[in-house]
């Protein structure tokens, strides 16, 4: 009886999960003009990141063992990261903090943060279709072909960019917990969104920094972000090294994993306590 | 002569209240002071490895870099204090917010940027000035009356025509009735063609942001004048920024004409 | 003479259809569908100075879509507006200054600051003479007792406190014509008494122009001398609320409580229902009057009580509504 009951209940969270992904899919795309707008304005950032590589490369082959068109398909790649990597539940998290509606999002059945994360996946389906697809083709067309540097990088690079979302998420959603006790995210949401992406190489590869900051960086969780999945693609590390990455990658997905959990309990019991 | 009386005894009110409602939430104001400026200095940081490492990008070596990067931080900051209500025109085209300055004996475009100063956006002017300064120091700018007349009246300028595009770029709304994320991929595109130079860029992309949308007058030509110490004076760049303004401000009338309030 | 004159008023909208589900928005991302809706279809009226008017009519009649061409914030399709002899869609400056208007669910007063900030402000945007300024204040806080928050942030105040802010603000230039869009919505009895106080007030000393938009029946039983009903864009109803009611409403409920199960007929009467002693009489208003009836039945009979049913002013206006031109 139980197990059924249980079966039972798993299967409606699944729905409610499907539910709510494909109303985020529809939402996204009731905006026409943003979607446009969208994908134009982000191909000419990353037009402007290839153009600045094209032109400081000028009279170089290689620097710091990366040739020009690694960094131009370093450049599209990460532009089409850029894509899936932007989080929508730190704002999620702020407009209920404002609005006072997290108590009450927390009576539901279904874990906040559960949520959150269905809702991202359906915005980031939905935004992967409308945005990043015309961003790699774009790129494809006009800078070069991002093509891999081989089919076993190509593979490693889809494992180790899974590992990335879920590192990025994971930290965006903790991050995302300041606005419980912040009066004003957005200027730290600011700071987290252009700092995030330049320490974890997202525009400039870290391999150009000077030694200590890349000791630094490599200590940190961010370069497993973009860093070491475009590394990856661009075929810069060799297998083994690679899967050592990759490990050093899992092992951070772990500790975030474990700290947003800790965190999240502790802040929301305190919310209980306080009576939203 | 009397309307203009009126519109600066106005404006001087609206400035009075937006400092009030500043230090309501000073927490707010400082956030923004610390934020701002490390986005940008890491930013700007972070390329200097990149430009170490080459010697020089297009000719312009890491102190010309700063000294253009200055100059577009800071008329960039300013434009922020007095246009940015430009990326939220599509918000206030859908939630009917034009319906109480349409209510008010006041130009409806005068209203839509000086009801609401964004003192916030002086905080950009702190990482604008600190590098623009890093820039004069390694390029041995000259401080004589001349220049910082020319970089007064640059500024001012680069200031009008930023606001000019934001507001053509905003007054689409009216008739995409949508609120247009312009805030992320405005910023970025403006910082991506001001804060380096031009001349990195195709042929006709320089054509193209010379003189269809006048972005290079705001800070790559306006900076090689200062650093070469010929050119107009800025007074290029004053002109294209009020005929930016200008031609901005038919344009919004144009938009406006189709206004449907909200939720009718 | 005649605070304003509307004369054959059309709007069109045209919109986008958006699809349903994900196939519609996929649909309507590639090929969206525009449909033109006419929310004003021809109407035409005038109002008179110092004349309190109320729009009624059900959600998305177009009533608001009217007020809002009235004020100079939409441009009519077709048609003229006179306020004042002024077309608000062609001097739209100098229109507004003659006019004050509040809506009820947005407020123009400053949220972050103390209410009076955004009194001064009015001062600055109208050109407020100190001494009219300070009269005006004066006369609306006898009515509204506005001095006990005007010191407190916007953001603070109740919604009954923040309307009547709002009321204020809207007046302090002495507009000759004041709009309000359902002014009292959302608001308690103690909130509706004051609103309604001020208005009727500032209609007898200023004789200012009033027009509103309302939901609530109590506004306009309490403020109105006409009462203009749109639905589907066109005003079907325009008149003094009594007249309405008798042209709707012809017929009044007599209910009379025997002692016995004794009762009598009446010629101008209808008997519509009877409950053992307890008897309904249905009479026309022009035929007979309910104490005439009364009189009449108690002559012939003994009774033990009367009691006179008027059709509920709510029951009036859908029927009204229901109504078709």
């Amino acid at each position: 009886m139980n197990g059924i009951g249980t079966a039972a209940k798993r299967a409606g969270l699944k729905t409610a999960y499907g539910f709510i992904y494909k109303l985020r899919i529809e939402k996204a795309l009731a905006y026409r003009y943003d979607v446009f707008s969208g994908i134009i304005m982000q191909c000419i950032v990353m037009f402007a990141n290839a153009f600045f590589w094209r032109a400081i490369y000028s009279g170089y082959e290689t620097v710091r063992g990366a040739a020009v068109s690694d960094m131009l398909t370093y450049t599209i790649i990460s532009s089409v990261m850029a894509v899936f990597l932007a989080t929508g539940v730190e704002q999620r998290v702020m407009k209920s903090v404002e609005q006072g509606t997290v108590a009450t999002d927390l009576l539901k059945p279904i874990p906040l943060f559960a949520i959150y994360f269905f809702e991202e996946l359906g915005t980031i389906t939905a935004s992967a279709l409308l945005c990043g697809l015309p961003i790699l083709v774009v790129g494809s067309i006009f800078i070069v072909v991002p093509l891999p540097a081989d089919a076993m990088h190509a593979l490693l690079f889809a494992c180790s960019f899974l590992l990335s979302f879920l590192i990025n998420w994971l930290f965006a959603a903790l991050f995302s917990l300041l606005a419980f006790v912040t009066i004003n995210m957005s200027p730290l949401l600011q700071i987290k969104k252009h700092v995030l992406r330049l320490l974890s190489g997202g525009i400039i590869p870290i391999w150009f920094f000077p030694q200590w900051a890349q000791n630094l960086l490599r200590a940190l969780p961010f370069v497993y972000i973009y860093q070491l999945p475009l590394e990856l693609y661009i075929g810069r590390l060799s297998v083994p090294d690679a899967l050592r990455q990759m490990g050093l990658q899992l092992f951070w997905v772990l500790i975030l994993l474990i700290v947003f959990f800790y965190v999240q309990k502790r802040t929301m019991e305190k919310i209980l306590v306080q009576g939203g | 002569m009397d309307r203009i009386r009126y519109y600066v005894d106005v404006t001087a009110f609206q400035m009075k209240l937006a400092v009030m409602t500043m230090l309501e939430y000073p927490a707010n104001f400082i956030g923004w002071l610390l934020s701002n400026p490390i986005q940008f200095l890491v930013g700007f940081g972070t390329l200097k490895f990149v430009v170490q490492e080459f010697g020089s990008i297009n000719g312009w070596d890491y102190g010309q870099l700063a000294f253009l990067y200055g100059l577009a931080v800071m008329s960039h900051a300013l434009s922020m204090l007095f246009f940015v209500q430009g990326w939220f025109m599509g918000y206030y085209v859908i939630e009917g917010e034009f319906d109480r300055f349409l209510l008010r004996p006041l130009s409806v475009l005068y209203q839509f940027f000086f009801t609401q100063f964004n003192i916030n956006g002086l905080t950009d002017l702190i990482p604008g000035m600190i590098v623009f300064a890093y820039g004069c120091k390694a390029v041995d700018f000259s401080w004589n009356i001349r220049n910082v007349v020319s970089l007064l009246v640059i500024l001012a300028g680069a200031t009008l025509i930023r606001g000019g595009i934001y507001i053509m770029m905003g007054t689409l709304s009216f008739w995409t009735k949508s609120t247009n994320d312009f805030a992320g991929f405005t910023q970025e595109f403006f910082d991506k063609t001001t804060m380096y130079p031009l001349s990195m860029y195709p042929r006709a992309m320089q054509l193209l942001l010379t003189y269809l949308i006048p972005i290079g007058f705001i800070s790559f030509y306006p900076a090689g004048e200062l650093l070469s110490g010929m050119g107009s004076g800025g007074l290029l760049t004053m002109g294209i920024g009020v005929g930016m303004i200008l031609l901005a401000g038919l344009f919004f009338k144009r938009g406006l004409r189709g206004y449907e309030s909200a939720g009718h | 003479m005649d605070a304003i004159t509307v004369k054959h008023l059309t709007k069109e909208y045209r919109l986008t259809k958006k699809g349903t589900g994900l196939t519609g928005a996929v649909r309507s991302l590639i090929r969206p569908q525009k449909v033109t809706l006419r929310a004003v279809d021809d109407i035409s009226f005038s109002i008179p100075e110092g004349e309190i008017t109320a729009f009624i009519g059900p959600n998305g009649a177009g009533k608001s879509t009217t007020v809002k061409m009235m004020c100079g914030i939409l441009k009519p399709t077709g048609g003229e507006i006179l306020i004042h002899g002024k077309n608000p869609a062609k001097e739209r400056t100098q229109v507004v200054q003659s006019l004050g208007v509040v809506f009820g669910q947005r407020t123009q007063l400053a949220w972050d600051l103390r209410l009076g900030e955004s009194f001064e402000l009015m001062k600055h945007i109208y050109q407020i003479d100190r001494g009219m300024y300070e009269e005006n204040l004066k006369i609306m806080d006898e009515i509204l007792d506005i001095s006990q928050f005007i010191d407190t942030p916007v953001r603070q105040l109740s919604l009954g406190q923040r309307m009547r802010g709002d009321l204020v603000a809207a007046m302090l230039h002495s507009p000759k014509v004041l709009f309000l869009d359902e002014p009292t919505i959302g608001l308690d009895v103690e909130g509706k008494y004051a609103i309604r106080k001020f208005i009727k007030e500032i209609n007898r000393q200023k004789g200012t122009t009033v027009i509103l938009t309302t939901h609530d029946l109590g506004d306009i039983e309490q403020l109105c001398k006409r009462l203009i009903i749109i639905n589907k864009g066109k005003i079907v109803e325009d008149g003094a609320l009594d007249e309405l009611i008798d042209r709707i409403a012809p017929c009044k409920n007599l209910v009379v409580e025997y002692y016995d199960e004794n009762y009598v007929q009446h010629d101008k009467a209808q008997i519509i229902g009877r409950n053992k002693n307890i008897v309904t009489y249905q009479f026309r208003k022009s035929k007979i009057t309910g104490a005439g009836l009364i009189c009449d039945i108690s002559d012939r009979a003994k009774i033990k009580d009367a009691t006179i049913q008027e059709t509920k002013i709510d029951d009036i206006i859908r029927i009204a509504y229901g109504r078709e031109c």
